[in-house]
């Protein structure tokens, strides 16, 4: 009663082809990832040692550890989160919870659009203008960290926008409807229902942030520092800067050790991606809807 | 709730740098420019912390336009510079109150690298010319009258600096004339170090750079004044002795005359121990030192 038609069949052989046409290009995507671990893991790994992560470089950077670089990182991303995300925060949530669709909102989309645009090197080049010279941090970590914030903030406002419009509109409406506020309503429904995909955001944010070199270059990062930061007026070696550096610009470097730094890079971010996609699933998993 | 958990994880990380640091109170300067000078810079840094350890001399490269820049801006204490200031960017400073102090703290020679096979030997100012010069005449080792092995083309691949190198400029300067220019289609890499690189893999390469950055794997040529001429070869000995041709001072600035641990920080490079580091990162010394 149902036998295939040769029109049946022509569809279904052509719905196969295009699956697996997708699923090559799905493979094809993760093949560079692969690549790039297991050569950084081959090439690098065998100098990564607990000795490499804790302790100063010597010998004219071309022996001892990272350990300056690596908290230099975590400084400068600490501190650019502790500026963008808030902000970033309360602007998405001004942009979808309180502002009118007019003209006003309309250009400041498209401010941050444009933001989003803009290259690294030339956020370097404005870090060093406001930041450095005009507020005169100098070259610190403030001015690092603020110069990347600038860069990331687009990244946190447009995620957190879209996962505050991922919250039905009947919820507010619902808890309007019991004589709550609006700040009520954001705080207590809005904000809990959509922190999973302001996490999103967040987590894209510190990957970005960790590896960018430009934007420290000029504004904060230093070739060599022989101490280690101790506020955020203080410059700071940066993991990025010294793989370039390491790379590129020191003679007598073993091979394995610009490797390592690599590898060190790419493991602090998919560290700190997967921590924060672990608590992601874990509030995901608390949602009621 | 999110911000809470970040204020108290760098408030945490804060006081844990804080207590592996002994926390006193050091003098900073710092200390950046030209990307010759960085890695003894580094080395000068990195060594002086044994000699003093209340001063810290913070160092970034960038290239000798960006110390020179910085130090117009008065946002260093030592500037690198591996060329001279310009009038133009003295006046530039002085404008903006800044009186900067040139000090020689050493030379260094910029070697001709080519590839390990090349057979060239001895290399010629007007053969250089010919090679990096706008409308020179040799493009194809042949015009030299070489054979390179490896070299299937035959074309010469010119390797050179990015236009802000103190390196670049004074390649330019001594090689080319005071109003020469390099040719077209060069590769300009941003390094020293990348440079060599290049060259070392590169059978049909040929490129300068600091002689602190040759490897056993690469060969330097011989440079003469006039083809056919007595040749002298890049060494620390010929750059000091100022008897090889492409060999330049390398710069420290200061702000005015340097006082106080600015003071001491340049006596101590200009002392042995300081001209022994550069020379043994493959600088010449100002001056005679005896290095064990």
């Amino acid at each position: 009663m149902f036998a295939e038609s040769s029109l049946n069949v022509r569809n279904k052989r052509v719905q196969n082809l295009f699956r697996i046409l997708f699923m090559m290009m799905t493979i094809l995507l993760i093949i560079p990832v692969i690549i790039i671990l297991g050569t950084l893991i081959a090439k690098g790994g065998s100098i990564i040692s607990f000795d490499f992560l804790f302790t100063d470089p010597t010998n004219g950077m071309t022996a001892g550890g990272i350990f300056p670089a690596l908290l230099g990182t975590i400084w400068i991303v600490a501190v650019a989160l502790l500026a963008s995300v808030p902000l970033g925060i309360a602007a998405a949530i001004y942009l979808n919870e309180y502002a009118g669709d007019n003209w006003f909102t309309r250009i400041i989309q498209l401010a941050i659009i444009n933001l989003a645009g803009v290259p690294s090197i030339v956020h370097a080049l404005f870090g060093v203008g406001a930041f450095v010279i005009f507020f005169g941090f100098g070259t610190s970590i403030l001015a690092a960290s603020l110069t990347l914030a600038i860069m990331t903030l687009p990244v946190v406002i447009v995620s957190t926008r879209e996962s505050l419009r991922a919250v039905p509109q009947a919820f507010r409406e619902a808890c309007w409807n019991m004589g709550a506020t609006r700040w009520q309503t954001i705080r207590r429904v809005v904000l809990p229902n959509a922190v999973s995909g302001i996490l999103t955001g967040i987590i894209l944010e510190v990957s970005r942030t960790t590896g960018e070199t430009a934007p420290i270059m000029f504004t904060g990062a230093a070739f060599f520092l022989p101490f280690l930061p101790q506020s955020v007026f203080d410059q700071t070696m940066a993991l990025s800067l010294h793989l370039f550096v390491v790379a590129t610009q020191v003679p007598g470097v073993p091979d394995n050790l610009p490797f390592g730094v690599a590898l060190v890079l790419i493991a602090m971010v998919l560290l700190m991606n997967s921590i924060s996609i672990a608590f992601r699933m874990y509030l995901r998993g608390k949602k009621k809807w | 709730m999110k911000s809470k958990i970040i204020i108290a994880g760098s408030i945490a990380l804060a006081t844990l740098s804080f207590s592996i640091t002994a926390s006193a109170d050091r003098q900073l300067i710092q200390n950046k420019g030209s990307d010759t000078l960085v890695n003894v810079a580094q080395a000068w840094a990195e060594e002086y912390r044994n000699v003093d350890s209340n001063v810290a001399v913070a160092v970034s490269g960038g290239g000798s336009g960006t110390g020179i820049a910085a130090m117009i801006n008065g946002t260093v204490d030592i500037a690198n510079a591996s060329r001279n200031m310009k009038s133009k960017e003295l006046a530039m400073a002085k404008k903006k109150g800044q009186n900067p102090i040139e000090h020689v703290v050493g030379y260094d020679a910029l070697a001709v690298f080519i590839h390990s096979n090349n057979p060239a030997q001895t290399l010629s100012y007007e053969q250089l010319k010919a090679v990096f010069g706008r409308g020179g005449s040799a493009t194809k080792w042949s015009d030299l009258g070489l054979k390179v092995p490896g070299c299937k083309q035959d074309k010469i691949i010119v390797v050179s600096r990015q236009n802000n190198s103190g390196t670049y400029a004074y390649f330019k300067k001594a090689a080319l004339g005071k109003k020469g220019k390099f040719r077209q289609g060069t590769l300009d890499m941003h390094g020293s170090k990348d440079v060599v690189d290049l060259v070392e893999k590169t059978p049909c390469a040929i490129g300068y750079s600091g002689l602190a950055y040759a490897t056993d794997h690469i060969k330097m040529a011989c440079i003469s004044k006039e083809t056919g001429g007595s040749c002298i070869n890049p060494s620390v000995k010929t750059a000091s002795d100022r008897s090889y041709p492409i060999a330049r001072p390398l710069f420290m600035y200061t702000n005015g005359e340097p006082q106080g641990e600015i003071k001491k920080y340049l006596d101590w490079i200009k002392s042995d121990e300081g001209q022994c580091i550069l020379l043994k990162k493959g600088y010449a010394p100002y001056r005679d030192v005896n290095c064990s």
